[in-house]
């Protein structure tokens, strides 16, 4: 027996297949791009064939992320807080606190044995997510990639305004034309984000161990500026893109499973991978 | 020696006014740039043309705005917002409220009979709270500013925008005119996300009329309708609602000398 976990994220479509076990055998990522439903049967397909397995080969597939109604195949929604839990939990079973900085909202979750006990999140203003540094990198015309390691090389403290992407932007063209270094314009960006999201983070009580996931955390800058705005040590998973769709997964196991042993009927979809489209209302 | 001068310096705009007693007697208005002691300078000058005087004429001067440190020649600098209440005051005596709807930042000031500040709020440094939405938005449907307003007007079915920020606002606008949504309607959904932000800065203080609107904002005729129903109040507009900071300042630099 095969699990799929579908997650569509603002930013990016993340499938991880695993067996019964939790093993993964394959995990994909791309860009979800406008097109949620047309991306998922994609990034799917990539994902059955790494793993080399067949669409029927899967027993049980949740979605989740905010596109999860867009995903045709899916025998069940999850919302993204239940997945990100539980797969942070797989990974990390001391996890209590679990702090999620994605594309377009950051969250912070409270974890009981993989379970969410409590939860804030922004997903209203830019300035709390990885939008802030998206656009502001885009502005100094650095590839998003690289400014984590960029910030690192950062000898001098810059205050940069966390309230707005949009009046950050206006700072970093005019801290650029005062002369300041990129990578400490950068840093600064880094340390406005992190206060941010640990005044977000604050709102619960922040407990070890503390994990950060999401797209942001693969930026070695923000986990510095994050362990010092938070005040306290962080894990982070090798995959922290993943655990959203991993969780998703386990619990499509999990589900699975319960069901068969209580003889309940599952509501399996075909195993197609259609192509859907946005108006397909009978017509 | 009856002249006054009062110059704001404000993020996006620079604006200054000269009066000759109680009277408006110049005043004008630049793109703030980089430097806002230039601008302050350039100001200055070109008001001493208009009312044919020169610098000593210029019985005292009072600074405001976000740059008003820079105006090194200013004899005091006074916070924008007890300017903005003594200018619209001396525009409109009878009122006790006015919003103020800049580029950076929106206000709401009571003022009494005197035009002395008696409470307010402010909401700053987030673009969406500002007319710097509207700017965002213009840009993404590629329509001048000043035709912002009627261009909203016509609309019948505004859209309405999701989360509250400019930045996720421009993503929604962009998707919007993908899914071939008018512009009107568009626009319009920008001021009524925009007067719905001040209808509850305005919330945090107990509304008064009369009132009036001010700043960059009160030239977007969009903007007004969308306020006045969502406050339930008539607005009064003054006719360079622009400047009215930097009248105020003026006024301050009369008073006290």
């Amino acid at each position: 027996m095969n699990f799929a976990g579908v997650d569509i994220g603002s930013t990016m479509t993340k499938v991880v297949l695993t067996d019964t076990t939790d093993k993964v055998l394959s995990a994909i990522k791309g860009p979800t791009g406008p097109e949620h439903r047309q991306l998922a049967n994609e990034v799917m397909k990539s994902a059955l064939e790494q793993a080399g397995l067949q669409l029927d080969d899967i027993s049980y597939i949740v979605a989740t992320g905010y596109g999860r109604v867009n995903v045709p195949f899916a025998d069940e929604q999850i919302t993204e807080l239940s997945c990100h839990a539980r797969g942070v939990y797989s990974i990390f079973p001391n996890v209590r606190t679990a702090i999620d900085i994605g594309g377009q909202d950051a969250k912070c979750m409270k974890i009981d044995k993989g379970k969410l006990i409590d939860f804030v999140m922004n997903d209203k203003c830019a300035a709390g997510t990885g939008r802030f540094l998206e656009v502001t990198a885009a502005t100094l015309g650095i590839p998003l990639q690289d400014i984590g390691d960029i910030s690192l090389k950062s000898t001098k403290k810059i205050q940069i305004s966390n309230i707005c992407t949009i009046f950050a932007q206006q700072e970093v063209v005019a801290l650029l034309s005062r002369g300041e270094k990129v990578e400490d314009i950068i840093a600064g960006l880094h340390y406005a984000l992190a206060s941010r999201v640990a005044t977000l983070a604050r709102r619960l009580k922040i407990e070890p161990d503390v994990v950060l996931t999401g797209g942001v955390a693969k930026n070695s800058g923000i986990v510095k500026a994050m362990k010092e705005s938070l005040g306290c040590d962080l894990l982070v998973p090798e995959e922290p893109l993943l655990t959203g769709a991993l969780g998703a997964a386990i619990l499509a196991r999990e589900n699975y499973v319960r069901a068969r042993e209580k003889g309940e009927a599952l509501p399996i979809k075909s195993r197609r991978l259609d192509k859907a489209t946005f108006y397909n209302n009978g017509s | 020696m009856t002249y006054f001068m009062g110059i704001d310096i404000g993020s996006a705009y620079s604006k200054g006014v000269i009066i000759k007693d109680s009277e408006i007697a110049a005043y004008y208005m630049i793109s703030s740039g980089a430097n806002y002691r230039t601008a302050a300078e350039t100001i200055t000058l070109e008001l001493l043309k208009q009312t044919n005087q020169s610098q000593e004429n210029i019985n005292s001067v009072v600074a405001t705005g976000t740059g008003a440190a820079s105006v090194d020649f200013a004899g005091r600098q006074v916070s924008e917002i007890v300017c903005t209440a003594r200018g619209i005051n001396h525009i409109f005596p009878q009122v006790k409220t006015v919003i103020e709807v800049a580029g950076q930042s929106s206000k709401v000031i009571k003022i009494n009979e005197q035009g002395k500040v008696t409470n307010f709020a402010v909401s700053e440094k987030c673009a969406a709270g500002s007319g710097r939405f509207v700017e965002v938005i213009a840009n993404v449907l590629r329509i001048d500013l000043k035709d912002f307003g009627p261009i909203s007007l016509r609309s019948s079915r505004p859209v309405s925008f999701g989360t509250g920020c400019a930045v996720f606002g421009e993503s929604e606008a962009v998707t919007r005119v993908a899914e071939g949504i008018p512009k009107e309607d568009i626009a319009a959904g920008v001021n009524l996300a925009l007067a719905g932000k001040i209808t509850s800065l305005a919330g945090k203080i107990k509304l008064e009329e009369p009132c009036a609107i001010c700043g960059g904002g009160a030239l977007n005729a969009g903007l007004i309708k969308s306020l006045e129903a969502e406050l339930h109040i008539r607005l009064l507009v003054p006719p360079q609602p622009q400047i009215i900071t930097a009248l105020g300042a003026a006024i301050i630099a009369r008073t006290s000398s």
